[in-house]
């Protein structure tokens, strides 16, 4: 493929990142990142965190490429980086996949007359509001309003904006993310400016349907006392001779309300843009109507042209921890098709021996950096080299231009050599970006590469004292000083490697399971599945139709045949595991079945454990042969049940079992699944009237078609608080059902003939696994991941990871989505065949350990047990591989047992003893 | 409390002799009032040494931690949470232990007593809650409510948490009591009142550190006060590296200490350390609702992280 | 008093908070140079004993984020 790329302007291997460039840079523009709330430069980078944090130039906006003038970044740039003359380049790239991640584009609200986002400057859209709340944005933080500065009292927010509409645009689903955003933004608008600001949320459902977020949903709620008013308001009117904005909106009562705010935020939706829709149209893949990539079920990662792959919004309105799941799906995919070709472009290192230090007294080189003009412009570098060469242990110590350059880093391999140092200091930029390249250079001296230490007198020096050379000169020798104290202490620290099993296990044989196992399989990895019942499939066996109306029994089917046949998976039925030994890349567990025990060594494991159908205990179930759950109403379809077609009405009732005090999360499906079975029920019978009694209906993304299509064919859906439900008896044999009309406020009285409850779902138990695995379970029985949005499908302990409904309830194209990403994070380990500790981890005394066990408790990584043999039986030990290196259990170690290599006690005392003249 | 001496010795001799365990600790009578010393009886013939009465406020659990044998122990409701703290901890096994639980009505101090006579005590008779103090010239009658160690005054745990047999029926628990009046009143001072306040209680210190060994918390292979590589304290009795020694060792004690008054007891020169422990065990009654060894199940708040842990003070 | 500056010892975890000190340096940031960082893996690493040997040294405050 050949890809075009833009010029930067901008030569990134020289760019250093000193902002010379657009200090002097004279045009300003509104800066994209702060929504243009702020300026930036014609060169710039877009934002801080930005990666590579290189700079760029806007050839829209730039003096010299509009017009020739100018040039006035050239001449500043202390390296020769700018390059106006810079030229398009075409690329060509020999690729076997291509993955989409084209994202979406924030709807543009100026089109909506009535909500005057292009008049009121106190009308935000909410990515706005995002920037007004940010410590990094234009008010450092500060909640103010855009127009005049003012702290406002009031504020609204409004839902669907962009979303959810045909009358006024063209995009009929639900954005999906809106909901949470906006619940989050009032909270931290609350944070920020106390607890008298009045936050309003104006929506049609609140769709808090992600783990945990019907819980925030609650707390804001109840807890900060953010309003949530069910109500569209139709017109935004500003109050004449006054920034404030007034709003008419109807509620819940039916009343007209007036009332006055400072701001309204509009909660804009996601959509695909022009040019993501050009880029599909040129890769030639199908996109649904409403513009978003077309995916299947069953191969949810998969574009329609073979080879090519989606993940993120550009697949459909998703939030983080879904984006990031289909990323790592869609990088299985690709893997699964490449499997062949893996590890064959990598090349080999040469090991440079390392020298023994043992013994030897410390002799340290200190290199303090100029960092052209970045450091040296205000801290004056060759007084910190001559004031570094007076202090203990130093031999060497000198100034460079840019310790960062090539020639720079030869240089200091020399001196090292010539000069015998074997510890090394360099005061510069910040080791969170350049420790690893100046370690590179001692392992090149063959020095070991922990026996450094940076000093950072550019990001938290030079940079932040601008104005105060002095006092900037002055924490530069203390910070070198604090620094050549620490590396004096520091030891040759040794990193061990390990083999990695390259076996995999999948425990439960759901379709989440089954699509972790394939997808390891075909990256060519023996894989197990361990399956406690005597039938793959799970709980998609019980479903009926996938909601693009695909028959799920015979796709499951599909699924199971293919695993079947595939010789590297290995199914075990009627099989349960008894027990766990080891740790990532080398498990031992113990299967269990009939007859017997026997062993399975892994690398990694997959839990799969899945959920089940909640049992409702209300609404008259189990007294009456009409009154089902969600899954038998799809058991009587399956069966093509007569009485379906003859039915005189049908009720639904959702959350049962869900979003109550005992069960406070949304089960996600309901929603979907009622609204689906009721279509299903109208096609059988247009004329059966169907009633869906509700409390949000939660039909996110492109779900909400069906929502819409439902309401179309005469669906009614009526609304229930949690304190008013609904009443069903059983009168005279027949079912009748009372709920209040949500519009009259009257009581109605259904009667019907199929009561269909959508009842919760449950996570499967899995205690004894997460005991064995020592992975989290949270208070609704789900498992606890790594990170809610950036680690979804992987524990904290290494070589676990999870899919499926035993993370939360979720429909089968998530499930198979988060499958296939978690054989893609075990794959990240399998892959490397062999794992590398870090040096920098804990390591007890068993001398000194009192076994507390306090170690054992408080670790998240499950590094620390208790040695079982030998003469220190009962003492603690940490296992270098799994350990982080965070020191938790070094800090709660009272007997001082624990030592923290490269951060140890003495080294942290020997920088804080020697702050000397710094606190003095 | 007499009456359970029977009691005692008769369960002891039971236990030594079907050889449930291989030793009773318990107390003997001291030589000189009111000092009764931890006695271990390894034969059955020998539990008549043993007694109980106002003056077994030594705990107990201090003299479990390493035991490799089967022990019987006599514990009343402190000592019973100070051994569910060291179950917890891996000092000993409850398979280990055979507990003879002493429902308590609490010890008398020592300190208080003495300070009412300017002659020597000679003897002490102790008879429901009257205690006849009687030496060369003087005998007084004493009621023992007022005469309480201060820890046992605001006590609401005197019964045994975990025991395998009791030594005599349980006691109604004091209600009402406010365990943290001393607590508020520091917590009340400004920065400047509360240091002088440490400075004052901390003066007398000579670092002798009996406060620690009397602790059954304090059991660390080497203690931090004696490490030298880092030196986390100097061992003069300078007053910074006296209050590090204290501060820190009420921190090592935090959802730990059962304020069972060891420390306080055994000190020489009277500081009332507890201050130090107590507001730390009110921080974790406040915090986490926790109270140390009411259970052998769960670790101590300070040890496991929950996701309802408090975080309020993170703003 | 007024000329009077105080003289921070803070502790930044290194994955959060070192970061951001870092991040203030790229955004250029003023703010006062009284303080001295030590970079620690994680808050969790922060034991008490480095409050009071910073304080002992003469910090006027120690400043823990993570």
């Amino acid at each position: 493929m050949e890809l075009i790329k833009y010029p930067r302007y901008v030569d990134e291997s020289k760019c250093i990142a000193c902002n010379a460039c657009a200090e002097k840079c004279p045009k300003k523009v509104p800066s994209e990142y702060d929504t243009g709330l702020a300026k930036r430069k014609a060169i710039y980078v877009p934002y801080a965190q930005a990666v590579p944090l290189k700079y760029c130039v806007d050839p829209e906006t730039c003096i010299y490429i509009l017009k020739k003038r100018c040039g006035a970044c050239v001449k500043k740039c202390p390296t020769g980086a700018v390059d106006l003359e810079q030229q398009e380049e075409t690329v060509a790239l020999n690729v076997g996949s291509v993955i989409l991640t084209a994202g979406f584009q924030p709807f543009d609200p100026s089109q909506f007359d009535s909500y005057g986002y292009a008049k009121h400057p106190n009308v935000v859209t909410s990515m706005e509001m995002e920037r007004i709340l940010s410590a990094s944005g234009p008010t450092g933080g500060h909640l103010v309003r855009p127009s005049d500065d003012k702290e406002p009292q009031k504020i609204a927010w409004f839902q669907c904006v962009g979303s959810r509409d045909l009358n006024r645009c063209d995009n009929s689903y639900c954005s999906s993310v809106c909901c949470m955003y906006a619940i989050k933004e009032a909270v931290v608008a609350k944070e920020h400016a106390g607890d008298g600001l009045d936050c309003a949320i104006f929506y049609m459902d609140m769709r808090t349907h992600g783990k945990d977020f019907e819980r925030f949903y609650d707390n804001a709620r109840e807890k900060q006392g953010v309003r949530f008013i069910s109500s569209r308001v139709h017109t935004i009117d500003p109050v004449p001779n006054s920034d404030d904005l007034e709003l008419r909106y109807v509620d819940e009562n039916g009343d007209i309300q007036k009332e006055v705010f400072d701001m309204v935020v509009l909660s804009i939706g996601l959509e695909t843009s022009a040019q993501q829709r050009a880029l599909a149209k040129k890769l030639g893949i199908k996109l649904s109507d409403n513009h978003f990539c077309q995916t299947a079920t069953f191969d949810p990662v998969a574009t329609s042209r073979k080879g090519i792959y989606v993940s993120g919004a550009f697949q459909g309105p998703k939030d983080i921890p879904q984006s990031v799941i289909d990323a790592s799906a869609a990088a299985s995919a690709a893997g699964e098709i490449l499997a062949d070709a893996r590890g064959s472009q990598t090349k080999a290192k040469e090991i440079v021996p390392e020298t023994d230090i043992i013994g030897q007294r410390p002799r340290i080189g200190v290199f303090v950096c100029k960092c052209g003009i970045n450091i040296a412009g205000v801290v004056d570098v060759p007084a910190v080299a001559d004031y570094a060469k007076t202090l203990p242990y130093v031999e060497y110590a000198t100034d460079n231009l840019y310790s960062c350059s090539q020639d720079t880093q030869d240089n200091m391999v020399e001196i090292i050599k010539k000069e015998k140092l074997n510890r090394i200091v360099v005061a510069a930029c910040t080791p969170k970006t350049h420790e690893p390249l100046f370690q590179e250079s001692m392992i090149n001296a063959g020095l070991n590469k922990y026996l450094f230490e940076m000093a950072n007198i550019r990001n938290q020096d030079s940079w932040v004292h601008k104005n105060n050379p002095e006092l900037a000169t002055q924490k530069a020798m203390d910070l070198v000083r604090m620094a050549v104290s620490k590396v004096a202490l520091k030891e040759a620290l040794k990193e061990s490697e390990l083999k990695i099993n390259q076996t995999a296990m999948v425990v439960g044989g759901g379709v989440a399971g089954m699509a972790a196992a394939q997808s390891l399989a075909q990256q060519g990895y023996e894989t197990h599945i361990i399956e406690k019942s005597d039938h793959l499939g799970g709980q998609a066996l019980n479903i009926y139709k996938t909601t693009s109306g695909e028959d799920v029994r015979s796709k499951v089917k599909d699924l199971i045949k293919a695993i079947d046949q595939d010789k590297r998976v290995h199914t075990h039925l009627n099989t349960t595991i008894a027990a766990v030994d080891g740790f990532v890349g080398n498990f031992k567990s113990t299967l269990a079945n009939a007859d017997g025990e026997y062993s399975l060594e892994h690398g990694v494991v997959v839990m799969a454990t899945g959920g089940s159908a909640f049992e409702p205990d209300e609404y008259e179930y189990g007294n009456d042969p009409r009154i089902v759950t969600s899954l038998q109403l799809d058991k009587m379809m399956m069966a093509k049940d007569p009485s379906l077609a003859s039915l005189q009405s049908a009720v639904f009732i959702q959350c049962v079992g869900s979003r109550e005090p005992q069960r406070p999360y949304c089960s996600r499906v309901c929603c979907t699944h009622s609204v689906h079975n009721a279509l299903e029920l109208k096609k059988l019978n247009p004329d059966m009237p169907i009633y869906i009694l509700h409390r949000d209906v939660r039909t996110y993304g492109e779900r909400e078609l069906l929502y819409k299509e439902a309401r179309e064919a005469g669906v009614i859906f009526i609304r229930y608080e949690l304190d008013n439900k609904p009443q069903v008896a059983i009168k005279n044999g027949a079912i009748t059902v009372n709920v209040i009309d949500h519009i009259l406020g009257r009581p109605l009285e259904l009667e019907t003939d199929l009561l269909t409850l959508a009842s919760a779902v449950l996570p499967n138990k899995a205690n004894d696994l997460a005991q064995f695995f020592k992975v989290p379970i949270n208070d609704d029985g789900f498992f606890v991941e790594r990170h809610a949005k950036l680690g979804p499908v992987e524990f904290a302990t290494d070589g676990v990871f999870l899919c499926g409904i035993a993370h939360y309830p979720k429909p089968l194209d998530e499930s198979i989505a988060q499958g296939k990403a978690a054989a893609s994070r075990a794959v990240t380990l399998l892959a490397r065949k062999t794992l590398h500790t870090s040096g920098e981890v804990a390591e007890t005394n068993p001398m000194w350990c009192s076994s507390c066990g306090v170690c054992v408790s408080i670790c998240p990584y499950s590094a620390p047990t208790f040695t079982e043999e030998g003469p220190f039986t009962g003492k603690a030990q940490i296992n270098p591989v799994l350990c982080k290196g965070c020191g938790l259990c070094v800090a709660s170690c009272r007997s001082g047992a624990i030592h923290l290599k490269g951060f140890d006690n003495d080294q942290i005392f020997a920088q804080i003893f020697s702050l000397d003249e710094a606190v003095r | 409390m007499l009456e359970y001496n029977d009691k005692i010795r008769e369960i002891s001799k039971k236990i030594l002799k079907e050889c449930k365990v291989d030793l009773v600790i318990g107390f003997r009578k001291g030589s000189v009032p009111m000092m009764n010393e931890p006695h271990v009886v390894k034969n059955p013939d020998d539990v008549d040494k043993l007694i109980w009465d106002s003056h077994c406020g030594i705990n107990l659990a201090n003299y479990l931690t390493e035991r490799k044998e089967k022990v019987g122990i006599i514990a009343k409701g402190c000592d019973s949470r100070n051994i569910a703290v060291h179950i917890i901890e891996n000092k000993i096994d409850r398979d280990q232990l055979y507990i003879i639980g002493v429902p308590c009505q609490g010890m008398v101090d020592k300190r208080q007593i003495t300070a009412k006579f300017s002659g020597e005590i000679q003897s002490i008779i102790e008879k429901g809650d009257t205690i006849t103090v009687s030496g060369n010239g003087f005998e007084e009658k004493l009621s023992k409510t007022d005469v309480l160690q201060k820890n046992c005054a605001v006590c609401t745990h005197r019964n045994p948490v975990v025991y395998d047999e009791l030594a005599g029926d349980l006691v109604e628990e004091q209600r009402g009591v406010d365990r943290y009046e001393d607590v508020r009143a520091v917590e009340a001072m400004d920065s400047e009142a509360k240091w002088q306040y440490f400075d004052e209680i901390l003066a007398p210190c000579i670092r002798c550190y009996a406060c620690r060994n009397a602790c059954p918390l304090c059991y660390c292979p080497t203690c931090f006060v004696d490490e030298s590589r880092p030196q986390w304290v100097g061992k003069s009795i300078d007053p910074t590296d006296t209050r590090t020694f204290h501060f820190l060792r009420a921190y090592h004690c935090a959802g730990r200490c059962t304020d069972c008054g060891a420390c306080e007891r055994a000190c020489p020169v009277g500081i009332n350390m507890r201050v130090f422990t107590k507001k730390l065990e009110k921080d974790c009654k406040d915090l986490f609702d926790w109270e140390a060894g009411l259970t052998i199940d769960v670790r101590p708040p300070l040890d496991i992280y929950r996701p309802e842990d408090p975080d309020e003070f993170i703003k | 008093m007024s000329d009077w500056e105080p003289k921070i010892v803070s502790f930044l975890c290194n994955w959060c908070s070192y970061g951001a000190a870092d991040l203030a340096g790229v955004g250029r940031m003023e703010y006062p140079p009284n303080i001295r960082v030590i970079r620690i893996p994680c808050a969790g690493r922060m034991s008490a004993k480095f409050f009071l040997a910073a304080l002992r040294q003469g910090a006027d405050g120690v400043w823990v984020s993570g």
